[in-house]
């Protein structure tokens, strides 16, 4: 295994490779070269980092850097302050590598394992998943606005909006579509937004100097090691995030420690950050999520109510891609905006949707992108489930 | 049956054909899956490469399954019959499978059961090529042409059973070319399946006794 930092987060190991061409097919971006019968590479200036590859390869040959020595360095450094974030996709398939069924929420249990490895704080990135969605809520509105000609908004963004928590994504869009990249919601994804508030407010709070704070995040996603490592993710003046592990990793050093995991407590509470959760952010794992919750937001602070349930319809021919049209009554302009919205699952559907976007002819107004097939809970750093494909 | 100058014809000339195509297939599958699954460079450039070789192992896969279907197809009784034959053990098979027809050193067989047109042995060298070819077939192709449809979990099985299946059809097929081509017993055989078709009559009538009274029945 790859211990070393380096953005090529995901490799194949050519002495494992069976040459089968199972991945190609599961790849969303065509990085993986290679026909059967011929050994496979990553071609990674392609490569989202997604981990699509890793979790499909029936051979077990391929491999996502680890940083996992790292954490553990920091953990036994009686200089460092170690917090750890956890989001929302993890909690409920950590259990699955100690024999829990599937989707089984083991949120308490896991905040013991992380007290129990010997984490100084354990937080719950949903905090910052709500700054997210407010973010790109008010973001939103303020497109909306500068849309519609309200003066004092022409500074802001084009429509449609595209969500931005998806590192793989917004590499996708960097490395092909880059005159794309204006469409994309400023707001940092949770994991960055929660390292950086950890450094600076939380880091004072606690009267900790942040360059002794050491900052993890549990993941569910192999593409968040690589955003962790993006040279403008210093907002606190460290790296915000200093290392990213997966659902599968942390399982691993739960057991390497010898912790008994089904028999911890699964009342245990996360550290409080600030204030409390709205749980809205609870459904950033699953598809749809980020985009709903946002809308809510965007919705309530626009017309003073609250947004009944939205149908989305699946795109005729394009089952990936949903839609869905939500009447907002705007307060402030005295009328109501349709507001056409979608979700694209899986980044080799979203080509469609960009290029119409480029072309002038998208009708959309807010779009949520995520690479995982039915989002983060399904993402590359997640168990491994080869009995239930 | 045509009897010349005291021989019998064992193996008609199409199915001496089909085990000529058969046999040139597996040497060339084997050769090249040996070659796949411990990554020896050598044999695979004698392919010309990754590409080529793996493009061979699937051609050839092909002539592998149709030689025996087209066969089949127009030699429909005659491999019914040996079906038939290989499928029939009587206590005479169990009796040479007890002394392993004399073949093993150290087993005494002072008394060998009379023997069909196969003996036990061979019998069971049928049955396990037949259902060893077809499960290659049928894991090969979905290998071949299923990859990115299927689930990971059965790619990942395909391969297995392709490979251990392999692995025991290599096996039996070097027992079974000892027995053809060097033990001096049994290679007085040989030119029935890998030349003329014939056998000596005077082996055959106590090597193969019940096939030989058939015969003789029949003239
Ligand atoms: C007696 C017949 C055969 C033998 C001994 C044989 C042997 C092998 C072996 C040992 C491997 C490597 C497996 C591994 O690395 O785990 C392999 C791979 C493979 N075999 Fe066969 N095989 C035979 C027939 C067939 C047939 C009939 C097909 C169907 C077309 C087929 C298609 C494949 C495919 C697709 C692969 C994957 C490697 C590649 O495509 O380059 N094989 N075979
Ligand atoms: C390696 C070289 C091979 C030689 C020298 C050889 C030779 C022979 C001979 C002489 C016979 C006739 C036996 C008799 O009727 O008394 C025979 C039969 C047969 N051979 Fe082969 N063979 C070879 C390879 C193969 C292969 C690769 C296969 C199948 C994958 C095969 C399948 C059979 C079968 C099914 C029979 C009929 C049943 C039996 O005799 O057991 N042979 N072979
Ligand atoms: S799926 Fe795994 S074994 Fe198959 S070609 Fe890709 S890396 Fe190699
Ligand atoms: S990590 Fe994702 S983008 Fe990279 S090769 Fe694997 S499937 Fe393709
Ligand atoms: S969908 Fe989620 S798990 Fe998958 S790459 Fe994007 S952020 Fe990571």
């Amino acid at each position: 295994m790859n211990t070393v930092a380096t953005k090529e987060i995901i490799n194949i190991d050519e002495k494992k490779c069976k040459s089968c061409d199972h991945c190609t097919s599961v790849c969303p971006t065509g990085a993986i070269q290679g026909r059967i019968g011929v050994k496979h590479y990553i071609d990674h200036k392609k490569c989202v980092n997604c981990g699509q590859c890793l979790i499909n390869c029936p051979f077990g040959a391929i491999t996502d850097i680890s940083m996992v020595e790292k954490v553990k360095k920091a953990l036994a450094d009686p200089q460092k302050f170690v917090v750890v974030q956890t989001a929302p996709a993890v909690r409920v398939a950590l259990g699955e590598e100690f024999g829990l069924e599937p989707g089984t929420n083991v949120k308490g249990k896991m905040f013991a394992s992380l007290r129990k490895l010997g984490f100084d704080k354990v937080y719950d990135t949903e905090f910052t998943a709500d700054l997210t969605i407010m973010e790109e809520g008010t973001e939103l509105i303020h497109r909306i606005f500068a849309h519609a000609g309200v003066p004092g908004y022409e500074k802001e963004g084009p429509l449609p909006q595209f969500t931005s928590c998806c590192p793989a994504w917004i590499k996708y869009a960097e490395d092909k579509y880059p005159k794309i990249l204006p469409h994309l919601s400023s707001a940092k994804s949770p994991q960055q937004m929660f390292g950086a508030v950890a450094k600076t407010y939380a880091a004072e709070k606690l009267g900790i100097n942040p360059a002794d704070m050491f900052v993890v995040s549990v993941m569910p996603c192999t593409a968040k090691k690589f955003e962790c490592q993006r040279e403008e993710m210093i907002a606190s003046g460290f790296q915000d995030v200093d290392a990213v592990i997966t659902t599968r990793e942390l399982a691993q050093m739960i057991k390497e420690a010898g912790i008994d995991f089904r028999s911890l407590s699964n009342e245990e509470q996360a550290d409080r950050l600030i204030g409390t959760s709205t749980g809205a952010a609870t459904i950033f794992g699953v598809t749809g999520g980020v985009m709903e919750a946002a809308l809510r937001t965007a919705y309530e602070i626009l017309s003073g109510q609250s947004l009944g349930v939205v149908e989305f319809k699946a795109v005729r021919g394009r089952k990936p891609v949903r839609e869905a049209t939500v009447n907002i009554p705007v307060k402030e302009l005295g009328k109501t905006v349709p507001l056409n919205v979608c979700i694209v699952t899986g980044l080799s559907h979203v080509d469609g949707v960009v290029e119409d976007v480029l072309a002038g002819r998208s009708k959309y107004h807010f779009i949520e992108v995520m690479n995982c097939p039915g989002g983060c809970i399904n993402g590359g750093g997640q168990p491994i489930r080869r009995d239930t494909y | 049956m045509s009897e010349i100058k005291g021989k019998v014809l064992k193996h008609s000339e199409q199915t001496r054909t089909m085990h000529w195509v058969h046999l040139i297939c597996f040497i060339i599958l084997g050769l090249t899956g040996i070659a796949f699954y411990f990554d020896i460079a050598g044999i695979v450039n004698l392919f010309g490469g990754e590409a080529a070789a793996s493009d061979v192992h699937h051609w050839t896969g092909v002539i592998f399954t149709l030689a025996p279907l087209v066969y089949v197809l127009f030699n429909f009784e005659r491999f019914a019959k040996f079906i038939d034959t290989i499928t029939t053990f009587t206590k005479d098979d169990l009796g040479w499978l007890k002394t392993m027809g004399g073949y093993i050193p150290f087993i005494k067989a002072e008394h060998i059961p009379p023997q069909d047109k196969y003996n036990a042995g061979q019998k069971m060298l049928g049955l396990l090529v037949i259902a060893g070819c077809i499960l290659m077939i049928v894991t090969g192709f979905p290998m071949w042409l299923l990859k990115h449809s299927m689930p990971p979990v059965l790619v990942w099985l395909t391969w297995k059973i392709h490979f251990w299946t392999a692995v025991i059809l290599i096996l039996a097929v070097l027992g079974h070319f000892f027995l053809a081509a060097i033990h001096p017993k049994s290679r007085v055989e040989f030119a029935s399946m890998m030349i003329d078709g014939y056998v000596d009559a005077e082996y055959t009538s106590h090597h193969n006794a019940k096939w030989f009274a058939e015969l003789k029945k029949a003239e």
